[in-house]
């Protein structure tokens, strides 16, 4: 398949370059002021299926084209460029804002803060054309969110496939998960210096 | 169980004075909050709830966000009424304190009590529905006391504005007898959206509604409601007992001893078997009941032939021994019943004379058993009568 690319693709093979979606957390994927809740999980395929509308859409709200898209990773990765389609008939998204690492961003605070970088969109129908990051500032990124504050003048904006090309680094974020927690302290499994034999405790 | 932060918006204007919820609106409101309160903390651990004032001298926050159940209760105390409630500032003040909330996973919801009437626009409210909306906050809205035209509409309006996937919720409380709390624990602002509270709100409206048999919810309290049961069954078959050994004294008019320790050794086979059934929970106990009545006047009938021939030797005496037995029999059988069969059968007149001429040495017109009858007719009476007058104490 053709890439029509503005590079040239004999070096790499664009679907499997797009395959960060095989490393986002899918179950903690949210949009906000999307119509039907949860359609953003179709928004994240491979990058053959990337005009298949099969799974549905991400549409925004009616008369209100603003979509916010948190997108967590299961580990640290590095994202080279982002490519975003859109539907026809000015519903396609005209500007695409980016926040790394910060969960909880609403609309209030993507407004008003200083996205990591933005870009100016084109309507993309094809799903040809990517848009490239600043790479060095999106060297381990656990989350990422984008804005859509406007579109070409539809009522809404839909988007049918956002790609991410880059690394996964396999290294993770989590918390620590294996903690156990004591309602009540037991002696027994606080062994001191003073139980085993002697010597002088401290504290540190 | 879904990890959620809650607002919850508390209407204390002038209008909560009023008293067509019992004790008071605003009281009745503070339960309700309560209530919430408590489901939501214990649908999951890591919820939280908050409580703001929306009238007085304007939207105060008391508690922000927070899973500690006690300081919400506690910052419901001292509360006073008073003021015009602003319901827009009330709700982006909510929507505000979730933002800052300190669990991000949270979702976020705002429950708002409107008790006074609503002066927005509809527009006004659809306006702050589709806000809440773009920022995936769910609204639960109480709708109670003042009921002026337009009122439920506009708040259909902004719930309606709000709902994505019919997570908000609006519910109407007319007034009437029924506690605000025990209306609000059938809907969907309890229930939680069909999961998680759910089990607290079953045991909340089965004590409340206590439409249950005795009281206790079968579900939730199994053994309770059986042994209530058991003990109810057992009851009503001492009390058929203790009837049945009256009417078999009543019907052996043989005045020995001897026919004395026969009877009461048949009245105590007799009262074996219905002990046994008694511990048959089944509805044709009754029937059981009858067939051990049945055996044990035939038996009375066998025992009594034998011993026909010392017909009424000593009838001051044995009467009197039967005397006894019968008040003893009707002391023992202090509490009241449901109906009892024997006391059917002996109040039949027919039934009884019919069963004394078939007895064997038992002569009907004998004064003595006349006297017996009678006296077991004013001792029925007397049942009667003490019957009517425990069903009053009772109620």
């Amino acid at each position: 398949m053709a890439c029509l690319h503005d590079h040239s693709c004999e070096d790499h093979n664009c679907s499997s370059d797009f395959s960060l979606y095989k490393h986002i957390d899918f179950s903690k994927v949210v949009a906000l002021n999307e119509s039907v809740a949860g359609s953003v999980k179709s928004v994240f395929k491979a990058w053959e299926r990337r005009l298949d509308t099969s799974e549905g859409l991400l549409e925004s709200n009616e008369d209100d084209p603003e979509l916010l898209v948190f997108i967590p990773f299961t580990c640290d990765v590095k994202i080279k460029s982002i490519a975003v389609v859109g539907g026809s008939g000015g519903t396609s998204p005209s500007k695409m804002r980016a926040f790394i690492n910060r969960e909880g961003i609403d609309f209030s605070d993507a407004q008003n803060m200083q996205p990591v970088q933005e870009w100016e969109l084109t309507e993309n129908l094809q799903g040809v054309l990517e848009y490239q990051t600043r790479f060095s500032r999106f060297q381990s990124v656990a989350n990422l969110t984008l804005h859509f504050p406007e579109n070409f003048g539809g009522n809404t904006t839909q988007i049918y496939y956002i790609g991410l090309r880059g690394e996964a680094t396999q290294l993770r974020r989590d918390v620590v998960a294996t903690i156990v927690y004591e309602v009540m302290p037991n002696p027994s499994e606080h062994k001191t210096k003073s139980d085993s034999g002697g010597g002088l405790s401290h504290i540190e | 169980m879904v990890l959620e932060a809650t607002m919850i918006c508390i209407d204390n204007s002038e209008w909560m004075r009023n008293g067509d919820y019992s004790p008071s609106r605003f009281q009745a409101q503070a339960e309700a909050v309560n209530l919430i309160c408590g489901a939501k903390t214990q649908s999951n651990p890591e919820n939280t709830v908050g409580v703001l004032t929306m009238a007085g001298k304007g939207v105060r926050v008391l508690v922000t966000p927070t899973s500690d159940l006690g300081k919400i209760l506690a910052c419901m105390h001292g509360l006073e009424v008073g003021g015009e409630a602003n319901l827009p500032a009330g709700i982006q003040i909510a929507q505000l304190a979730l933002k800052h909330r300190q669990n991000k996973k949270q979702q976020q919801r705002i429950i708002v009590f409107v008790g006074s009437p609503v002066k927005y626009d509809k527009k006004t409210l659809e306006a702050i529905g589709r806000k809440l909306k773009k920022n995936s906050v769910s609204l639960d809205i109480v709708d109670f006391g003042e009921s002026d035209e337009g009122k439920p509409e506009k708040l259909d309006a902004l719930v309606s504005a709000v709902n994505s996937s019919d997570s908000s919720h609006i519910v109407h409380a007319p007034p009437g007898p029924n506690a605000l709390s025990d209306v609000l624990i059938s809907t969907p602002i309890f229930t939680g959206d069909g999961d998680g509270g759910s089990g607290f709100a079953a045991a909340a409206a089965a004590a409340a509604a206590g439409g249950f048999e005795f009281g206790v919810d079968p579900n939730v309290d199994p053994e309770l409601a059986l042994a209530l049961r058991v003990s109810m069954e057992e009851e009503r078959a001492r009390q058929e007992a203790a009837a049945k050994k009256a009417a078999e004294e009543a019907t052996k008019q043989e005045a020995s001893s001897s026919r004395d320790a026969t009877m009461t050794e048949v009245e105590r086979s007799s009262a074996l078997p219905a002990d046994d059934k008694r511990h048959q929970l089944t509805d044709d106990e009754a029937a059981l009941l009858e067939q051990a009545l049945a055996m044990s006047m035939d038996d009375v009938k066998s025992g009594s032939g034998a011993i026909s021939d010392t017909a009424m030797s000593d009838p001051s005496v044995d009467d009197q021994d039967l005397a006894l037995a019968l008040q003893m029999s009707v002391q023992d059988s202090a509490k009241d019943s449901s109906e009892s069969e024997m006391r059917k059968v002996v109040e039949d007149q027919a039934f009884v004379s019919s069963i004394l001429t078939s007895l064997p040495g038992v002569d009907p017109n004998d004064p003595s058993v006349k006297d017996l009858l009678a006296s077991l007719q004013g001792q029925s009476e007397k049942k009667e009568e003490e019957k009517k007058p425990e069903n009053e104490d009772d109620k």
